[in-house]
């Protein structure tokens, strides 16, 4: 083995080269694996050895001894060969390199050579998506792969985070809304964080589920087959699945949406029914104070415990920190901050004991000032505090007797004290007054439910016994009597247990269980309640559902006859959930559940007709991301397939400007967390717009010069909005309101009063008219008096977090971070609003100088060419970066006197780093063109304490409105070169960002590059050549429609890779 | 988080891209990897909401010229035991030697404002309470991973953001297991002792969800016939986790003797979320629990919120006005708000007085229980109500054995954005580099102290005992 290696001197290798230059080289499949041998150790000799020999070892690597090392070692460093001849890192770019054949041949020895464990380590992060341009682009597309017969293999799917979502909101009957354009709609995509003031506040329920199937945060796809189920997902999924059991075998969920568990559990909920009824009756004061007095007669009062008084003392008038003393507390809003069962109680007892009508004055004889000496307060007559006094005795009696726990009776007379003292008794009283407060007498029960209450209570009543305590002797006897009378056993227990195991198989499962799982199931089910009581044990079978794989993975299986290659056809229900959720999030429609059932997901034209359908629905509103939403009351919501929307979401990554950490004193206008949350919600739009239109897409992702800036999306309500406001600025900007007093007001309230600001006035008095056109016209103009046509339509108003606004967002709701025309240079109090949108603006062109974009691709501090040269790499130009060497710590060193790109092509551009940063480098640099918060610059302000000009004054603005610190600077340097896309008249060096552009646009390699990525995202795997005429049908379709992504996505659901399937391969 | 990739990669097999899928909870199961030997070290994390005023940590003490320091918020220290407490603080007057009054620490890296929810324990801006905010595992979910236990982290709750329903039940907590996940907590004490203690009080309950485990552990093992490679081990995966958690209750019924010796006894007005239960009563038997499931082995790390703007303290003695938390925390609506604060401490005080003593009396090794026990009360958003959170004054009780050298001082850092101040993401690293994990740097960086281009990385390498 490796004879040649150890016996080969490295003078010899131009030698070897030429050997094997002239050697045949057979198709890797062909060689024998003796020739294999011979053949491999030639190529290593060739184009390794000279590098990593005896003599020279780059990186501590000498392949020389392979022989001699230790078997482990050797082990690792056969990985270490296999990885960068697979990813294309060796031999470095200006070296030798083999051809794809001879890599090919190497990669074949090198695999027989592996192990099982490394070699399963490799292949399972050859499986990792950012691997997936190591398949040669040209080859893929070159067609001499397009007969190989595509297939995916047999595979279960981890669910995503966002399936999960929708299968635990249908198992907890969460059906979410949002008014979407006037109208309630139920949405996908809702997992109970909605946060409004206004609308929906979530489901507090829903929040308690813990969402263990998350993706990661990477940008590009991010949802694939790969990943397995962990412990982590079971240990999270233990606790989701005893709320989820505890929703679903509730009384109320079982009465509404289970039949079959409702009618099993129908003889322990009458029972409770009844029960209840009984406790409901006795906890009536009135009844049981009657009863007991109708069974003891005169017995009663000396059976009753002895009242043990609280001594609390009333508080004194109300205090202040600085006055002393104030008025009385008069907002009865306030009563909601008290314990709401004692405050109940504290309202009945005043209103069943209260004797005179109910007013009370204050003895103003003995008015007390605050220490300004104003008088505030003055205490309530004697005879009204008298009275107080007795109702509160009374009141405590009841309570004592009642068995309240001595904590909340003496809240309660506390609470009444500080009332008396403190709060406006007389509102109080009004109050209660006009309220239904008075102790209401329960109905007596059917005569026999009488008589066993009267039984009982007569047999547990002891000396002393506060009625609390001989209601609970009761209900525990009442209880032991149901439980010792309950039968487990017989044919309709069987019966029920049946039906009750296929209900729920059914709505976790949507499906029957086969017969020997439901022969288990059952036997579970019995076992459960065997030690358990009832709807405990069917708690514990919904959990069991719950925790199974099945409800973790979605099933992907061939069914039928193997076709002439080995493939089978997806089974019709399998494709159903696969066409689904390639879609949407959730389980089949209806439509297409029929279809499957009906036998009509056999051939591509049925699967071309269901995704066509789904296509084109848009009936159905799902919120494209909550983050985003719950930000700053965002819309975030599309009526488009979602999964379509969001791969563009997911391939550009401009979601994640949430995740880097930005400071406000940095965006100088407000607060960028808000802020950035409508920039991309507004991507989202931008998206959404394109995908509608559906016209040479990637062309129109990539270079558009039209995007949404503060906008609905809805023109003519923008447009309305904005014509509002100059109507008020020319109708009122010649006259003197200055100095108007209120009066002056009344010739110009009918005008007001079309107009929405002045609509929210309070009252619409003139004054209130008059502080509102105060408040206003300054604003306005900002807005106009520049000769613009249009102003940016946000709510002048105080409190638009109640009010709306004039115009108000997709779902109803204020729309807020009108700071985000900073980030597009854009001042939102001067600039001509464009309310016709998307619309044009300056220094942008596609996604790629989207604010939204360039921040997701920037540190906290700066910009990041790196990463935004690298996403054009691997994302339009299907590259490969190498993994950064463990040796390097990447960290740009500081140089106050330098923009960032020097600082980098000091860094970078040392030899070890440029081989991997001329790849990445060169392209990033143009977008140098904008800062880390994606505003167009020429120059780039050093920002140092040691360049520091000025400091930020609130109060000074510059041109897009924002204050910021005033450092030193230097020219920006946008200049790039493009390399890679195989095309001569493209690649080259850039001018800017706006060149580098244009030309990626016009790739066919980044057209082909979108394409893939769609592949792995639709497919859930990575390409294999196998899979290029599935990739090159797609690239067809595209380009036959005038570029239209609908197309794309069904030649890639129809292809055979995603219809057929092979069992999967033994490891 | 921030950590030297190099060494993660060299403490990792997965790599960094594995390790961020890497989902919650793993490392309840990860017991028999972690090399620390001896007893555990116990944390206890009490979160306060509202802030702590700074004034209120002075020492009534204080020399003019350290009262001028501590009012300059320049750095300097004392020695409590030559020092009195303030009045709220008394209660741990005999503590004093396992005491540290630790002023200058910034929560500015996770914020001011009402709330912080994850924040302050994540060392990052949650926003409000959104997922995506949750960057990454929380300081005591970390710290749960260097000393496990058969619950790992056990997280128990009195919040309720002001004007909402009190909680009761298992409910969704504050602290993260992970990026984007939140946890669950007990929000009533009777829930947690029947969550914690359910092997030894609800046996029937214990043995079936066993029975539920292994009739989980059949189905699945049927589903593995005819699978091959990887879609095997997609089901295989599920079987080996199945049988640890097996293994894993079955390790916590061995402990049922130690649970039982150390079980608490409830007070049946905690029944059904404890409607009747007032506030002090909550807390002791809160404090009960905590004790008891430190004690008996099922966790080593708790956080505990203790209040929050919303949670009812009308059931407390001295609020003769009936006001919240929040109203005070507002200040001028009402007389006596500082007075509430103090008195609301004080009870906070009583709480870690009897944790203290409580462990104290436990006996470990040549010492007790609490020789190994950490105890942190923090405010959640720094120094006020809405900010500041350039300072977050804290009370820290640590044990003789505690690899934190701070016991017995008053400690005040060098004040935000200058040179040598110290953030939170700083003191949770230095909790986890003492305690074994080597970390580079825990938690966001403050951009004050970037854009200033001061050194705010690592942890408080004094602190750490030699």
């Amino acid at each position: 083995m490796l004879v040649f290696l150890l016996c080969i001197p490295c003078t010899w290798q131009r030698c070897c080269c030429a050997v094997a230059k002239d050697v045949e080289v057979d198709t890797p499949s062909n060689v024998e694996s003796i020739q294999l041998e011979d053949r491999a150790g030639t190529l290593l000799n060739t184009f390794c050895i000279s590098c990593h020999g005896e003599e020279v070892q780059e990186a501590g690597i000498n392949l020389s001894n392979l022989l001699t090392i230790d078997e482990v070692k050797r082990q690792g460093l056969f990985e270490r060969i296999r990885e960068v001849v697979t990813l294309r890192e060796m031999p470095p770019e200006q070296e030798e390199h083999p051809t794809n054949t001879e890599r090919e041949l190497l990669i074949q020895w090198l695999d027989q050579k592996l192990d099982g464990q490394f070699a399963k380590a490799l292949s399972e992060k050859l499986k990792r998506f950012e691997y997936g341009n190591i398949i040669d682009h040209d080859e893929l597309f070159s067609g001499k792969h397009a007969t190989q017969a595509a297939y995916t293999e047999d595979r279960r799917w981890l669910i995503s985070e966002f399936i999960f979502n929708e299968k635990i909101n249908s198992l907890l009957n969460y059906e979410p809304t949002r008014t979407i354009y006037g109208k309630p709609y139920t949405v996908h995509g809702d997992s109970g964080v909605h946060w409004s003031p206004k609308t929906e506040r979530g489901n507090k329920y829903r929040r308690t589920i813990t969402n263990p199937y998350l993706l990661p945060q990477n940008t590009g796809v991010r949802y694939g087959a790969a990943p397995e189920i962990t412990t982590g997902h079971l240990l999270t999924m233990l606790g989701n699945a005893k709320r989820v059991a505890a929703h679903m075998s509730s009384e109320a969920t079982m009465k509404l949406h289970y039949p079959a568990m409702y009618a099993m559990m129908k003889p322990a909920l009458d029972h409770r029914e009844q029960i209840r009824k009984r406790e409901e009756f006795l906890r009536n004061f009135s009844a049981m104070d009657r009863l007991l007095k109708d069974l003891y007669g005169n017995d009663h009062a000396k059976l009753l415990p002895k009242l043990i008084r609280q001594d609390i003392p009333y508080p004194g008038p109300p205090k202040h920190s600085s006055n002393g003393i104030q008025k009385r507390h008069d907002n009865l809003e306030f009563l909601g901050r008290f314990d709401q069962e004692d405050m109940r109680a504290i309202l009945q007892g005043i209103a069943t004991y209260k004797e005179t009508p109910f007013e009370v004055k204050e003895d103003q004889s003995k008015a007390r000032s605050d220490s300004k000496g104003t008088p505030v307060w003055a205490p309530y007559h004697q005879d009204e505090q008298d009275e107080f006094n007795r109702i509160l005795l009374r009141c405590e009696r009841d309570w004592f007797v009642e068995g309240v726990t001595p904590y909340r009776i003496e809240n309660r007379l506390t609470t009444m004290k500080l009332f008396f003292d403190t709060w406006d008794l007389q509102k109080l009283y009004q109050h209660i007054e006009k309220g239904n407060f008075a102790r209401q007498n329960a109905t007596p029960l059917a005569a026999t439910e009488m008589q066993a209450i009267r039984n009982t209570v007569k047999k547990h009543r002891s000396q002393g016994d506060s009625y609390s305590r001989i209601i609970e002797k009761s209900l525990h006897e009442w209880h032991s009597q149901f439980l010792n009378q309950h039968s487990q056993q017989g044919v309709e227990y069987d019966r029920q247990v049946r039906d009750t195991v296929i209900e729920l198989h059914k709505k976790v499962f949507q499906r029957v269980p086969k017969p020997q799982e439901l022969a288990d199931t059952m036997d579970q089910l019995k076992l459960f309640h065997s030690k358990l009581d009832l709807q405990l044990a069917i708690g514990k079978l919904i959990e069991s559902l719950v925790l199974s794989t099945e409800f973790s993975y979605r099933s992907e299986f061939g069914t039928e006859t193997p076709d002439r290659h080995g493939r089978r056809m997806l089974s019709p229900r399998d494709a159903s959930y696969a066409l689904s959720y390639a879609l949407t999030d959730s389980i089949p429609d209806e439509t297409l559940r029929k279809a499957a059932q009906d036998d009509r997901l056999n051939t591509k034209a049925d699967y071309e007709r269901e995704i066509r359908r789904m296509l084109d629905r848009r009936d159905q509103w799902t919120i494209i991301d909550e983050n985003v939403q719950a930000a700053n009351l965002n819309a975030s919501v599309t009526n488009q397939p979602i999964r379509k929307l969001r791969f563009f979401r997911e391939f550009f990554g401009y979601p994640n400007a949430q995740e880097v950490f930005k400071d406000d004193s940095r965006f100088g206008a407000g607060r960028h967390e808000q802020a950035v949350s409508r920039l991309i919600d507004e991507a989202d739009m931008l998206i959404e717009h394109i995908l509608e239109e559906d016209q040479h897409v990637f062309e129109q992702l990539l270079t558009t010069e039209k995007f949404f800036v503060y906008h609905s999306g809805d023109n003519p309500t923008m447009t309305k909005g904005s014509r509002q406001l100059k109507q008020t600025f020319e109708y009122f900007s010649n006259m003197d309101w200055e100095s108007w007093e209120p009066d002056d007001i009344e010739p110009h309230k009918e005008f007001m009063l079309t107009i929405w600001e002045f609509q929210k006035t309070r009252n619409h008095d003139n004054k209130s008219l008059l502080t509102t056109l105060k408040r206003l016209m300054p604003a306005l103009v900002l807005h106009f008096s520049d000769g613009q046509d249009h102003a940016l339509p946000y709510m002048k108003m105080p409190m638009g977090f109640w009010h709306g606004g004039n115009v108000l967002g997709r779902t109803g709701q204020q729309m807020r971070g009108e700071q985000v025309t900073t980030y597009w240079n854009l001042n939102w109090k001067t600039w001509d609003y464009p309310t016709e949108q998307p619309a044009r603006i300056p220094n942008r062109k596609g996604i790629l100088t989207h604010p939204a974009w360039l921040i997701a691709h920037s540190q906290n501090l700066e910009t990041d060419p790196i990463h935004r040269g690298k996403w054009i790499r691997e994302k339009l130009l299907s590259d490969s970066i190498p993994d950064v060497p463990i040796t390097v710590d990447a960290v740009i060193p500081p140089n106050p006197q330098q923009t960032l790109r020097q600082r980098m092509e000091h860094k970078t551009g040392a030899d070890y780093c440029w081989r991997c940063h001329q790849k990445m480098d060169p392209l990033g640099f143009p977008f140098e063109s904008f800062d880390d918060f994606g505003r167009f610059r020429t120059v780039e302000s050093l920002e140092h304490p040691e360049n520091l000009i000025k400091e930020a004054k609130r109060d000074e603005l510059n041109e897009f409105g924002a204050s910021l610190a005033v450092y030193k600077t230097l020219p920006v340097d946008s200049r790039g070169v493009l390399t890679g896309t195989g095309d001569d008249s493209l690649d080259g060096e850039v001018s800017d960002a706006f060149d580098l552009i244009d030309r990626l646009a016009k790739s066919s390699r980044v057209r082909q590059s979108i394409i893939r990525h769609a592949f792995r995202y639709f497919l859930g795997r990575n390409e294999t050549l196998s899979d290029s005429k599935t990739l090159i049908d797609a690239d067809q379709a595209y380009l036959k429609s005038n570029g239209s992504f609908n197309e794309v996505v069904v030649s890639l659901l129809t292809s055979d890779s995603f219809i057929y399937r092979k069992p999967s391969r033994e490891e | 988080m921030l950590i030297n990739r190099r060494e993660l990669i060299r403490s990792t097999a997965l790599g960094s891209t594995s390790l961020a899928l890497t989902p919650s909870f793993n490392h309840l199961m990860a017991e028999d990897a972690i090399p620390n030997e001896g007893p555990p070290h116990r944390f206890i994390f009490i979160r306060k909401s509202n802030g702590n005023l700074t004034k209120q940590f002075s020492l009534p003490s204080f020399s003019s010229e350290e009262l001028k320091k501590h009012e300059e918020k320049e750095a300097f220290e004392v020695d409590l035991a030559k020092h009195e407490l303030p009045e709220w603080l008394t209660g741990l007057n005999d503590f004093k030697e396992h005491m540290t009054i630790l002023h200058g620490i910034s929560m500015s890296v996770s914020g001011g404002g009402h709330y912080s929810y994850s924040g302050c324990m994540g060392a990052y801006k949650a926003g409000r309470d959104i997922l995506n905010n949750i960057k990454w595992a929380t300081i005591d979910f970390e710290l749960s991973k260097l000393f496990p236990s058969p619950f790992g982290h056990v997280e128990m709750s009195l919040a309720v953001p002001h004007g909402r329903d009190h909680r009761t039940g298992i409910v969704s907590g504050y602290s993260a297991p992970a990026a984007k996940q939140r946890n669950y907590c007990y929000a009533d004490p009777m829930t947690a002792y029947q969550e914690l203690f359910k092997s030894v009080i609800n046996a029937d309950e214990a043995s079936t969800d066993n029975s539920l485990l292994d009739y989980l552990h059949d189905q699945e093992l049927s589903r593995l016939s005819g699978l091959n490679g990887i879609e095997r081990r997609k089901i295989s995966n599920q079987v080996d986790s199945l049988q640890s958690i097996r293994e894993r209750t079955a390790k916590v019924a061995s402990l049922n003797q130690v649970i039982r010796k150390h079980l608490p006894i409830m007070d049946p007005v905690h029944e059904n979320g404890g409607p009747d239960a007032t506030l002090p009563q909550k807390h002791a038997a809160f404090t009960d629990v905590i004790v008891a499931a430190l004690a008996s082995g099922l966790t080593n790390v708790v956080t505990y919120t203790i209040d929050d703007l919303g949670t009812d303290i009308t059931s407390l003695p001295e609020n003769e006005q009936k006001t919240s938390i929040h109203q005070i925390g507002h200040g001028g609506q009402i007389a006596g708000a500082e007075k509430m604060r103090n008195a609301i401490k004080t009870h906070h005080m009583k709480q870690i007085k009897t944790l203290v003593t409580q462990l104290q009396s436990i006996p470990e090794g040549s010492g007790s229980i609490f020789d190994n026990t950490t105890i942190i009360y923090m405010p959640e958003t720094g120094a006020g109500h809405h900010s500041p959170d350039t300072e977050a004054p804290m009370v820290i009780m640590t044990g003789a054995n505690s690899k934190i050298d701070i016991a017995g001082r008053y400690i005040r850092l060098p004040f935000h954005g200058t040179k040598g101040h110290k953030t939170l993401s700083n003191w949770y690293t230095t909790l986890l580099n003492a305690y074994g994990n080597p970390i580079e740097h825990y938690g966001d960086l403050d951009l004050t102290m970037q854009q200033r281009r001061l050194d705010q990385m690592g942890s408080i390498d004094r602190f750490i005992s030699a």
